[in-house]
């Protein structure tokens, strides 16, 4: 009786064992896990682009997990790849641009090369070049960080001033302006984080610089555009005119709640300001301040970031053929993304598409796409180097004493050497 | 020949129970520390690591921010510490009075924060000390303060900040320990100290503290390890950055940005954690010779 049961039992287990085997396997065929970070940006991108891939291609599903913050998808990325364990890594990874080459460097061969399946000429060549090492590209590239100064109109209005009067301006003229709409319309006019310099880089680079030189090497004391973007800074502050935020939550709270009038930023802040469809109509975008200075121009660039392959994926040829036949080819996905996204796409071919020239009725019925598509053309391009977080570490220790009315140049001296002694 | 074969039989015996123990603790502990050490003298960014010999404590003397994580760890462990101290052992003698009514809740109270979720209490300080928050509004309704105070956009009110959270979060764990040891102590000690006259303050500091002594060094060491690796509050107040102007920059915090957020550099990462394990040896020492029991020659 016994060993029936016993004989019966071992192949019932056999056949369980093999059954959850081939299950596992079948399971881990044709699944591609995606990270990103901004649910409403690039999560729903992303999205949409599975949706497009998976009903042409029902056996493959894609999963995008937007649950973690990018310093947590920075963090985990980096702490996987340094202990070489590929376990818990994504198929496809959405990686901001000006961090890509430290990746890229650090870690070689920790991500599949994409230049010889997917054609990069295709694709607008600055957003390649953040991806390129020793001539191979590593990315599919994804959006334009092209900066806006996103306005509240009606703010605007009853301070007394049209559109037009925003139109490339100066920042010393737009601490003019927002002088005014506090005194109108009792608005701060900016938001602003002392822990985060995106706004400085925005400004360094309108006028074509970035932290370094061509050969790598520190560009911080002769930096007549960032010492501009440091002193502009400092008067905002000193006029009064920002409210301090501290974090991603509180930063966004300030302008969708209409606590403040402007939010100068990339185009990828649509989604964000888009989510609140009863603020429709009371939006409008002008072209960003440049800086008092010869050689800047009302055009930069936030962030804007691209798909990375890992080499340890297990399911690379999907993930490179996703890529390829919807972020490399699809122009009507990209007019989608234009506009519920705010995704300004880097597909050259994308630009041509109806959506591009199409008014938007959230920002009064201008032709907003148009003119971010402008703007993109005009975006002096910088070379990022590696060790930006470096620096902007350093501008941060420094930012509380500028925006007091410290001496620049002294903060700028003690920027050199911190950033000099951290890059060693 | 004093060993009998059963003694030596128990010896083996004991040695083999423990010694799945021995092998994790020294594959999972020992090991990585060996390694630590040997990695703090290698330099190079990212995975391409070169032997540097002291490359990394020359490069440790001429690092501003090092200096100040240094500062900063010193001065949060100078003020904290001794706070939450005297606050626990304050808390413990109150709450060991037997005639004292809802002390069962009492105690539950202060030490509830110890047992709460990190990220959940560190997500609602934060949010208390926002420039519009309930701490802001609290103040100026009583007129202690006429402006808001942007708690984390000044370096000084941050350190304030982090060292209210510190303490709320673990004077409880602290006040614990005290009142295990205050139950030990003999009524009859005070009960004489009162005869003869003594005053509570004095009952309290040459009876009680006296008598707690061993305990006081086991909590005083304890928080000196413990706030000398601040980094879970800091993290997650200032979304880690270290607050305006690295002010309240730690020494774990600046090894985690050595290691994750800049381009990462191993060596010097490791460089930097030895020297809170030399902080520490060195405080615990100091704090282990103070309390020791000095004979008096007769």
């Amino acid at each position: 009786m016994n060993r029936i049961i016993t004989r019966r039992g071992r192949l019932l287990g056999v056949a369980l064992a093999s059954v959850s085997l081939l299950s596992v396997a079948a399971a881990s065929a044709g699944e591609i896990s995606v990270w990103v970070w901004d649910a409403n940006f690039n999560g729903n991108a992303m999205r949409e682009a599975a949706a497009i891939y998976t009903a042409d291609h029902p056996d493959v599903t894609i999963n995008v997990d937007d649950t973690a913050s990018q310093d947590d998808i920075r963090a985990k990325l980096q702490t996987q790849l340094l202990a070489g364990s590929t376990d818990g890594l994504p198929d496809i990874v959405l990686i901001q641009d000006d961090i890509a080459q430290k990746y890229l460097q650090s870690f070689p061969g920790a991500f599949e090369p994409l230049s010889d399946k997917i054609d990069m000429s295709l694709f607008a060549s600055y957003k390649v070049a953040a991806a390129t090492l020793d001539g191979t590209s590593y990315s599919v590239p994804f959006d334009s960080g092209v900066t806006g100064l996103f306005y509240r109109s009606d703010y605007l209005e009853a301070a007394g001033f049209t559109a037009a009067d925003l139109e490339n301006i100066t920042w010393d003229k737009l601490v003019e302006i927002g002088t005014t709409v506090k005194e109108k319309t009792g608005h701060l006019l900016l938001d602003l984080d002392l822990n985060d310099t995106g706004v400085l880089r925005m400004m360094m680079q309108s006028a074509g610089e970035w932290y370094f030189n061509e050969d790598g090497s520190l560009n911080i004391v002769d930096n007549a555009p960032l010492k501009k973007a440091l002193e502009t800074y400092a008067k905002f502050y000193q006029a009064d005119l920002v409210k301090p935020v501290s974090g991603w939550a509180e930063y966004t709270g300030a302008f969708t709640s209409g606590e403040v009038a402007m939010v100068p930023v990339g185009v990828w802040i649509t989604a964000t300001i888009k989510a609140n469809a009863d603020q429709s109509g009371l939006w409008g975008v002008a072209p960003i301040p440049r800086l008092d200075m010869e050689g800047s121009v009302n055009a930069s660039n936030q962030g804007g970031s691209s798909w990375y392959v890992l080499a340890s994926s297990d399911n690379k040829e999907e993930s490179v053929d996703f890529l390829k036949t919807v972020w490399g080819g699809d122009v009507d996905f990209y007019q989608k993304i234009l506009v519920n996204q705010g995704a300004v796409g880097s597909l050259l071919s994308a630009r041509e598409g109806a959506a591009y020239k199409e008014s938007d009725e959230f920002f009064g019925g201008a032709p907003v796409w148009q003119n971010f598509s402008t703007w993109l053309s005009q975006i002096p391009s910088v070379d990022y180097g590696v060790f930006t977080a470096e620096v902007d570490a350093a501008i941060q220790a420094q930012l509380p004493t500028i925006i007091q009315g410290g001496d620049i140049d002294a903060a700028l001296e003690a920027i050199n050497s911190q950033s000099q002694q951290q890059m060693q | 020949m004093a060993q009998t074969r059963l003694d030596r039989r128990e010896r083996i015996n004991g040695w083999l129970f423990i010694a799945p123990a021995l092998v994790l603790l020294g594959l999972f502990m020992v090991y990585p520390i060996v390694w630590s050490l040997w990695m703090s003298f290698q330099v190079g960014k990212g995975m391409n690591l070169s032997f540097g010999g002291f490359a990394n404590i020359m490069r440790l003397t001429q690092d501003t921010v090092f200096q100040r994580a240094l500062t900063n760890t010193f001065t949060f462990f100078i003020v904290q510490v001794p706070i939450m101290i005297v606050l626990a052992l304050l808390f413990a003698v109150a709450l060991n009075d037997a005639t004292l009514k809802f002390r069962g809740l009492f105690r539950t109270a202060i030490f509830l924060p110890c047992v709460t979720s990190l990220i959940a209490y560190s997500t609602v300080f934060k949010s208390m000390f926002a420039s519009d928050g309930v701490i802001n509004q609290a103040l100026m309704a009583l007129h202690i303060i006429s402006g808001p105070i942007a708690w984390f956009g000044d370096p000084f009110w941050a350190k304030i900040a982090i060292i209210i959270a510190i303490t709320w979060r673990w004077t409880g764990y602290n006040m614990i320990f005290y009142l295990a040891a205050l139950q030990n102590i003999d009524r009859s000690i005070y009960e004489a100290a009162r005869i003869d006259g003594v005053p509570a303050w004095a009952r309290f500091r040459y009876l009680t503290i006296p008598m707690l002594k061993p305990v006081i060094l086991f909590t005083t060491v304890i928080s000196t390890i413990g706030t000398l690796q601040l980094f879970d509050e800091v993290y997650n107040f200032t979304a880690g950055t270290g607050g305006p102007a690295d002010s309240t920059l730690t020494l774990s915090l600046y090894i985690y940005n050595l290691t994750f957020k800049f381009m990462p550099s191993f060596g010097y990462s490791a460089t930097v954690s030895w020297v809170i394990v030399l902080v520490v040896a060195i405080l615990s020492f100091l704090q282990f010779l103070v309390a020791r029991d000095r004979r008096r020659k007769p």
